[in-house]
């Protein structure tokens, strides 16, 4: 933990203020939001490490895809990832976000989540611990620090390729795109 | 005039949003062990605030960018008029009754701000603020009035002045209006038994919930300009000011106690709120004015 290192601070305030700021969206899609409140309270305080918990998708830069993810969450999940402030950084929680988990051959559920928004990180397991959740913390400080964590610049480049699949699964989408998708088809 | 540029207008401007963004960090560590946890740094304020500035926030239009300004230079005028330690920018004009009326700007500013954002959150949060400030400006003319029937001035520097070597209004018959001030300190700050104007956990935090980034940035260095402001109100006009370390020490130990009161009450509803700040301050400070017109 380099909090305190002035000199970094004065290097790229930008990169550690990023790391050591994460306002959160816990996205409650499904059991996985049970782990989160022993986390942000007096446990496992999270806060210590400046993770807190906001209300609005406009004040957050870190976006936790709790549990498993059905064709109605998925929507709201895109539009709160779009409607979030860059640069910004998405974790999936658990199992199903990964791979459907025990949903995998659910009708209802969606299998790869990385396949509709970028994904910077995962958490896997069913549950994980509350601690699993502060090693992902600390996992996401070292990809942010790399330079690895370039979600957002991933979903603006190949905003074709997300568009499309968003499409593929949901129909017409009722939302304007966010980006330009490169075809003057509509 | 480079000397009163410089001391009088930058000094307690900066030192204003430094104090503000410092007592908002110790609100949250102490808010933090009271709840037996650790806390996050006392600088965390700092952090957000960088990182606010380096995030891309949407704008919803003309006003929404400019209402914001309007809050923040209401605020810093504000402080202008206010002593801080001796500096005073504005000593000669106005005083208390030209700060009367600055105070509403930075809400006013606020509401055009976030009504421009045209969520139905924002729209309650902003109609909830300013019926708290109907609610508090009440009590709160009721006891400049006192001051001023007091002190028979309108000036800052000589309240403060009448108050050097502990004759402090707090021990004088003003003791009623002081006790009023103190009881409608938590809704002027936004603390927790009044803090229906920026509820999370009902309207996502209410008129600021479309801001992002910079606009984010920019309300917390008005919230804490705010904070500034009405703490450094109580202590000038009721504590007697003193120099830079006292005022400062009279600042903390009023903050303290506004954080006990904020971690142990749970939140009124704004009907709530408003019968009780039209009630018991109210009355405190009117039988503040009958006293102050017997004894005097």
């Amino acid at each position: 933990m380099d909090r305190n290192k002035i000199s970094k601070w004065l290097k790229e305030p930008g990169k550690m203020s990023q790391k050591y700021s994460l306002s959160v969206v816990y996205f409650c899609t499904g059991c996985g939001i049970i782990e989160i409140p022993p986390v942000i309270t007096a446990r496992w305080d999270a806060e210590r490490f400046g993770v807190i918990p906001v209300a609005s998708a406009r004040h957050a830069n870190l976006f936790m895809v709790t549990g498993y993810v059905s064709l109605k969450t998925l929507k709201a999940i895109i539009r709160t990832y779009e409607q979030m402030p860059e640069p910004k950084y998405v974790v999936g929680f658990g199992s199903c976000p990964i791979n459907g988990g025990m949903y995998w051959d659910s009708y209802n559920t969606i299998k790869h989540l990385d396949k509709y928004i970028p994904v910077d990180g995962w958490i896997a397991g069913c549950m994980p611990r509350p601690e699993a959740i502060i090693i992902g913390v600390t996992h996401l400080w070292t990809l942010i620090d790399k330079g690895m964590a370039k979600g957002y610049v991933k979903y603006r480049k190949k905003y074709k390729y997300f568009r499309q699949n968003q499409e593929k699964l949901l129909g017409k989408l009722p939302w304007q795109p966010a980006f330009s998708t490169g075809d003057n088809n509509e | 005039m480079v000397r009163i540029i410089l001391l009088d207008v930058i000094v307690p401007v900066l030192s204003a949003f430094i104090i503000g963004l410092l007592f908002l960090g110790i609100f949250r560590k102490v808010v933090a062990r009271i709840h037996w946890r650790y806390g996050p740094p006392v600088l965390q304020p700092f952090i957000d605030l960088i990182k606010f500035f380096g995030q891309k926030g949407f704008s919803h239009g003309f006003i929404f960018d400019t209402g914001i300004f309007l809050s923040i230079a209401g605020s810093i005028v504000t402080i202008l008029f206010i002593p801080f330690a001796g500096l005073c920018a504005l000593k000669g004009s106005g005083g208390l009754l030209v700060l009367l009326y600055l105070l509403i700007i930075a809400p006013l500013g606020m509401a055009l701000s976030a009504g421009e954002s045209a969520n139905p959150n924002a729209s309650i949060g902003i109609s909830r603020k300013l019926i708290l400030s109907i609610g508090y400006e009440v009590p709160f003319v009721l006891i400049i009035l006192s001051l001023m029937f007091y002190y028979k001035t309108i000036s800052f520097v000589e309240i403060i002045d009448a108050q050097k070597n502990f004759h402090w209004a707090l021990f004088s018959p003003l003791f009623l209006s002081g006790i009023s001030y103190f009881l409608i300190l938590p809704a002027m700050l936004g603390l927790r038994p009044f803090d229906v104007a920026s509820a999370p956990q009902e309207i996502s935090s209410g008129g600021i919930v479309e801001y992002g980034g910079q606009y984010l940035a920019l309300f917390h260095i008005e919230h804490a300009l705010h904070l500034y402001i009405y703490l450094s109100l109580f202590v000038n006009l009721f504590l007697g000011g003193g120099n830079i370390f006292v005022f400062l020490i009279k600042m903390f130990v009023v903050f303290i106690i506004g954080i006990f009161i904020h971690s142990v009450f749970p939140r009124l509803r704004i009907d709530q709120a408003i019968k009780y700040l039209w009630r018991y301050p109210t009355l405190l400070a009117l039988l503040g004015i009958i006293l102050i017109l017997i004894f005097k």
